[in-house]
């Protein structure tokens, strides 16, 4: 979504961005806040969390934008920072995994039999990690290696993240499968 | 063969040569359920993908802007401090390559405490030298710039990797803390020598 995002004068605002031209970062800061408020406020719990994330995105942005040698997107550089903020703030949150705690208490899970959600409850309703697994991966385009790598977790962790959390959604959506 | 599991049908969406890939995509071209079944996971993604935006609820840039501001004045007063010598750089230098030629292999904890102690005299060098209260030329300050960028991203590196888990933790963490003492050498040299080249 954001690699379509147009800057009038991108490599102009960018070259004046690494001299440390406020306006030119402020620029950056207005062409990406929704796609990085929108990654954040998808992975973490609470807005407030999101608008953190957002801070401290384009905080680091505005920091390291004269490291960024422009070999990739501006784009891609701002969603790694933005991914490794808001799962930094999961671990330093230390949120226990809603969906983990509810399958200890009750197993069978009866009352999902009754569910119908919406997609943005379902999301909401998924574990934190599983979460982000699945936005990142479903959404956002990253490999499981790339996953891996800023979670500090092995691939086919998070490939059973993302299979655990489409279980879930599936159940939750009323889609069932017959098989 | 059995229907699919999701985990099977998850990695159908990418396109691999992982074991068992070929015959579960020659299974969902024969099953209709299972065919059915990954129809559904692509239109749930499509579903996640078309998600209305969700607008921050206030404008961040006049904080950001602050603690931008704010971050540039601590950078600029970082180095405030007692008067330093280069001698003690010198001998500080000494220390630290000699240190690291040793022999004997430390452990990988031990080593990550040397190089903290070592960046830390040398940090202490540099506050005692205490190059802001200096007259310095535009190309030593230009360097000594980036070199206290390039620590300051090191600092960002290890609180990262400081979280994480795993047997390479500590070897990462090493070379980190190793990182960071030669930069900080450099800053050693770039303020009290003056060095005209160092190597960047």
């Amino acid at each position: 979504m954001a690699d379509t995002l147009v800057i009038a004068n991108a490599d102009a605002v960018l070259a004046r961005a690494r001299t440390g031209d406020q306006q030119a970062m402020e620029a950056l800061y207005r062409a990406f806040e929704v796609p990085v408020y929108n990654l954040a406020r998808r992975i973490c719990r609470t807005a407030e969390d999101a608008e953190d994330v957002l801070q401290e995105t384009f905080f680091e942005m505005c920091r390291s934008i004269g490291q960024f040698r422009g070999e990739g997107s501006l784009w891609g550089w701002i969603r790694t920072i933005a991914s490794s903020k808001a799962l930094m703030r999961l671990r330093r949150n230390k949120y226990r995994d809603t969906d983990e705690l509810e399958d200890e208490i009750s197993p069978t899970r009866k009352e999902d039999a009754h569910l119908r959600m919406d997609l943005e409850s379902a999301l909401e309703r998924l574990g934190e990690t599983s979460r982000a697994v699945v936005w990142l991966h479903d959404v956002e385009g990253y490999t499981h290696e790339e996953i891996a790598e800023m979670m500090g977790k092995t691939v086919s962790f998070s490939k059973s993240q993302l299979a655990r959390a489409h279980v879930r959604l599936r159940r939750w959506l009323g889609e069932e499968a017959a098989i | 063969m059995n229907h699919l599991n999701m985990e099977q049908l998850v990695s159908l969406r990418a396109p691999g040569t992982e074991p068992g890939i070929a015959e579960a995509r020659r299974h969902v071209e024969t099953c209709e359920l299972c065919r059915a079944e990954l129809d559904r996971l692509h239109q749930r993604v499509a579903r996640m993908k078309a998600l209305p935006s969700l607008q921050p609820p206030r404008d961040a840039w006049p904080a950001i802007r602050q603690r931008m501001m704010d971050d540039r004045h601590r950078r600029r007063t970082r180095w405030m401090g007692i008067a330093g010598t280069a001698l003690a750089a010198s001998v500080l230098l000494t220390v630290a390559v000699s240190d690291f030629a040793r022999p004997e292999p430390l452990s990988a904890t031990a080593a990550i405490d040397t190089a903290k102690a070592q960046s830390r005299a040398l940090e202490s060098t540099i506050l005692r030298y205490n190059p802001e209260a200096r007259v310095t030329d535009g190309r030593t300050a230009g360097i000594a710039a980036e070199l206290e960028d390039r620590i300051a991203d090191l600092d960002r590196q290890l609180e990262v990797t400081q979280l994480r888990e795993g047997g390479a933790r500590d070897q990462q963490l090493l070379q980190l803390w190793r990182e960071r003492v030669n930069l900080l050498d450099a800053l050693v040299d770039v303020h009290v020598t003056k060095a005209s080249n160092v190597g960047l």
